[in-house]
């Protein structure tokens, strides 16, 4: 694409840009290390993730700040509008990826002295890992504008829900099994639904990106398979 | 879900104000149009609907203001200048040689870039065609002339002066002036090029207002280089370039989603 005739204007669109790009890579070390230190029971990590989230609060502060000032200075058009806007929604849901991650670091450091078996770990390990790719794919689309790419991540989602799914009964299982494990395993499950939540937010970015591309909105219900709003495990009797 | 499906689901068209349905009240049919040797308009087709703004954009030397001037058949007062082709209102070619010139312009009203009253009051500016075309009553003469002043959205500001010279209005009351002159007559359609360019915003902002009002009774066809102010006040939107009708549609859709390059680039200033 031709640059604008008002070379500042470029400018301003690239430094957005590259702000979402920082944002991006500080929201995936927080939950690459979120990760990282619950599998290990590391506190010191989880207290590092806990103040990088300052960092993704202001970059995302300042994105909006900048994308407000570029409509009152610029009033953009078509893609600029399109891409303002899609700046300030992005910025909102990796601000909020951050928060979820801290989340989970708050919890390693709740549970830091204590020692179940490491398999029930493994299953929300597992579930990061999923969500983490999703987050990377998602960046990768955002920064390419790719929009085949935003619609796999989008798709994606409901393999996510389903495994969100199977590890909230197992973790009730493990709860039955022993009452020792009960504060373990539901502050487990909180990490298992902030990990859940970051996906959310990954096929929100996804939907942006369809918009940024074709201006229109990605309609249609998105793939959902949370049901553990219903789920339920009685002990044998 | 199938992604495709799911892409194709949202899309612009009767979003907005646009109505396509209104009648056609003007339709250009190959319309070309030269400057001697210079060939300003190229196969230009384009539909003007009923009580719609329709606003023209593109860089200077495009022919927005060319095709313009073809629709009140302005540009007959120069000799080496014509156009081809149909422009049929309601139905009529106008480019047509037994077409009665004067009857055209009380259809087709214009209002200019710089405000034009005549040196008169402002009373004897609204009056003035209507003295000319139609012979009424003083007292019917007095409505006409209220009835005109207020669509302009200036009468609150002159009932008390109307004998004063036009002249001594500000630039903004000026252009209402000329706005009213030319609903005085009662056209069908209305053409404007670039009226709010020499006027402060406060004066755009009541121009703005004034079309919009206007849109209930009048087919509005609009000249401007001010983009916003086209996304504001239009329901379609003709981008045209190199004498070219490059892209129409819907002003939402030609604003936030041109399917042409040359569309964007230009709506987002990225060539001039």
């Amino acid at each position: 694409m031709p640059g604008h005739i008002v070379s500042s204007y470029d400018n301003d669109l690239e430094d957005l840009r590259r702000s979402i790009s920082e944002m991006g890579g500080v929201a995936e070390k927080m939950m690459a290390e979120a990760t990282d230190a619950l599998v290990r029971r590391d506190t010191a990590l989880a207290e590092a993730v806990i103040l990088a989230d300052k960092r993704l609060d202001t970059l995302q502060r300042e994105i909006e700040e900048r994308s407000v000032l570029l409509i009152a200075k610029r009033q953009p058009m078509a893609i600029d509008l399109r891409e303002t806007i899609s700046a300030i929604r992005v910025s909102g849901d990796l601000e909020r990826i951050g928060d979820l991650a801290k989340n989970v670091a708050k919890r390693v450091v709740a549970i830091s002295d204590q020692a179940p078996a490491q398999k029930i770990v493994q299953g929300v390990e597992h579930m990061s890992d999923l969500v983490q790719e999703q987050l990377k794919d998602v960046l990768d689309a955002f920064s390419s504008r790719d929009v085949k790419a935003a619609h796999d991540v989008w798709e994606r989602d409901g393999a996510i829900d389903a495994l969100y799914n199977s590890l909230f009964r197992e973790l009730l299982t493990y709860m039955m099994e022993d009452p020792r494990n009960i504060s373990f395993c539901t502050h487990l499950l909180f990490c298992a639904k902030n990990v859940e939540r970051i996906g959310d937010h990954t096929t929100n970015i996804a939907e942006t990106i369809h918009y940024l591309a074709t201006g229109e909105a990605l309609a249609g219900e998105r793939p959902k398979n949370d049901a553990s709003n219903y789920a339920t495990v009685t002990p044998a009797a | 879900m199938n992604a495709a499906s799911a892409m194709n689901a949202a899309h612009f068209e009767g979003r907005g104000q646009a109505d396509d349905t209104a009648p056609v009240r003007i339709a250009c049919k190959d319309l070309n149009f030269y400057y001697g040797q210079f060939h300003g308009l190229k196969n230009v087709n384009l539909d003007f609907h009923d009580r719609q703004v329709t606003a023209l954009i593109g860089p200077s030397g495009c022919g927005k203001s060319t095709l313009l001037r073809t629709f009140n058949r302005i540009y007959s007062l120069y000799p080496e200048q014509r156009a081809e082709g149909q422009i049929l209102l309601d139905g009529s070619n106008i480019l047509d040689g037994n077409v009665d010139l004067n009857d055209l312009r009380s259809r087709i009203g214009m209002v200019f870039q710089k405000p034009t009253p005549f040196p008169m009051s402002i009373y004897d500016n609204v009056a003035f065609g209507l003295r000319l075309y139609e012979k009424l009553p003083k007292a019917e003469l007095d409505v006409r002339v209220e009835e005109s002043l207020r669509k302009a959205a200036l009468w609150d500001e002159v009932k008390d002066k109307l004998k004063q010279s036009g002249m001594g209005l500000s630039g903004g009351q000026q252009q209402r002036l000329c706005i009213a002159r030319t609903v005085a007559q009662r056209p069908e359609v209305i053409l404007f090029d670039e009226p709010t360019s020499a006027l402060d915003p406060i004066s755009t902002g009541r121009i703005e207002e004034l079309i919009e009002q206007l849109r209930a009774e009048f087919t509005i066809v609009i000249v401007t280089h001010n983009m916003q102010q086209a996304a504001r006040i239009s329901q379609f939107t003709a981008f045209m370039y190199l004498g070219e009708l490059v892209e129409f549609g819907p002003t939402n859709r030609i604003f936030m989603n041109p399917v042409k390059r040359q569309t964007q680039d230009y709506i987002t200033g990225r060539f001039g």
